[in-house]
């Protein structure tokens, strides 16, 4: 398997950052919303601190992998109307704006709340605001906002892929696979 | 000119030294000594508590402080009131949260009080003293002996700067109980210092 993407084939790093981050999404946002629901306890701190340190590494990976695939060949769109290949255009960039604007937003919740934390228990998250309730509030309805587009776009995206591989049985999963 | 007369002039002389010496003394002594409120536009009173190790500011908003100084313009007395329930840790839900039982229990206890009677000189130059004040600080209804280093710089002849800082531990006043005791996430030592200006009420 080729690290780097063809015409036809993403290549095995743009397949790992792909998976890497659905892996930790998927562990993200269940988190995201347990967190919020507990009361004000240690245990709640300790839950935030895995989602505010899972929600970095995420806008870590996301960077590193727009780098890349600035880069990098993209494999050719795959057959289909020219609605569906412009929706299917939007959907992956909408995904690339929340993944960068939930953890941003996450990060100027955790500042304005003047809230430090070691990310997983190691390294200080410098913060980007000053306490401030105003800010927290805004960054606050913005993260929600983002992640319940987010979980809609990512129902439609799992939807369409699995239709392309079970009905219409192309190269859609198979070529995102190992 | 008689006896009696020697004396009674004497006596007269004597008694306006005496006069004199009277005078002067109720003309000095209320210069001299003073006493000293805090302003409260220009003090500051700060905590840092700690998550993680990484420290989370805080501040009181209202609190007054009251110094007297003797003749010899050394500390008598220090009297620190703190309105506990206007502690500000910049996030609604800490000042809401430390409000309660476990942690500062504003409802039974809304005033925090540090006294000191007995003042020790750290160190001097021109620009003024350093002093330990031995004392009690009050909290959450829990006496314990505290001694709070301050510095005592002299702006002009009626304003002062007061300020130092010191290191409490949130245990021994009984801060943060139940699953908080531990000092494990939440650490046990709280940084305190303040920046206070005092005004003197003498003139």
């Amino acid at each position: 398997m080729s690290l780097k993407n063809s015409t036809g084939q993403w290549g095995w790093l743009s397949k790992l950052f792909h998976w890497t981050t659905a892996l930790v999404i998927f562990i993200q946002i269940p988190l995201g919303f347990y967190a919020d629901s507990l009361k004000l306890s240690p245990f709640k701190f300790d839950i935030f601190v895995w989602h505010k340190s899972l929600g970095m590494l995420v806008l870590l990976l996301v960077i590193v992998r727009l780098l890349w695939r600035i880069k990098s060949t993209i494999p050719a769109a795959i057959a289909g109307t020219t609605l569906e290949q412009l929706l299917a255009k939007l959907a992956h960039g909408a995904m690339y704006i929340l993944m960068l604007a939930l953890p941003l937003s996450g990060w100027l919740v955790s500042s304005a709340s003047n809230f430090p934390v070691k990310l997983f228990w190691l390294i200080p998250l410098p913060a980007i605001s000053g306490p401030d309730e105003a800010l927290k509030s805004l960054a606050s309805e913005v993260h929600e906002i983002c992640v319940f587009a987010l979980i809609i776009i990512l129902v439609t995206h799992i939807s369409a892929a699995l239709w392309h591989h079970l009905r219409l049985r192309d190269n859609t999963l198979k070529r995102m696979w190992f | 000119m008689g006896i009696n007369q020697i004396g009674q002039n004497r006596l007269l002389v004597l008694f306006t030294k005496l006069s004199i010496a009277l005078a002067a003394a109720l003309l000095w002594q209320p210069l001299l000594a003073a006493d000293w409120q805090s302003e409260l536009t220009n003090s500051q009173l700060n905590f840092a508590a700690s998550f993680q190790n990484l420290p989370i500011n805080g501040r009181f908003n209202q609190f007054s402080v009251k110094h007297t100084t003797d003749h010899a313009a050394l500390p008598t007395n220090l009297q620190v009131m703190v309105a506990v329930a206007s502690a500000d840790m910049g996030n609604l839900e800490f000042n809401d949260e430390i409000q309660a039982l476990d942690w500062f229990n504003v409802a039974d206890h809304s005033t925090a009080i540090f006294t000191s009677q007995r003042f020790e000189i750290a160190r001097q130059d021109k620009a003024g003293i350093d002093y330990f004040a031995h004392g009690k600080l009050q909290l959450k209804g829990i006496e314990q002996a505290v001694t709070v280093p301050f510095s005592w710089r002299q702006i002009n002849h009626n304003q002062v700067a007061m300020s130092g800082e010191l290191s409490l531990n949130r245990s021994d006043f009984g801060i943060g109980q139940g699953e908080w005791a531990t000092g494990e996430q939440i650490g046990l030592a709280v940084r305190v210092w303040f920046d206070v200006r005092m005004l003197s009420s003498n003139d």
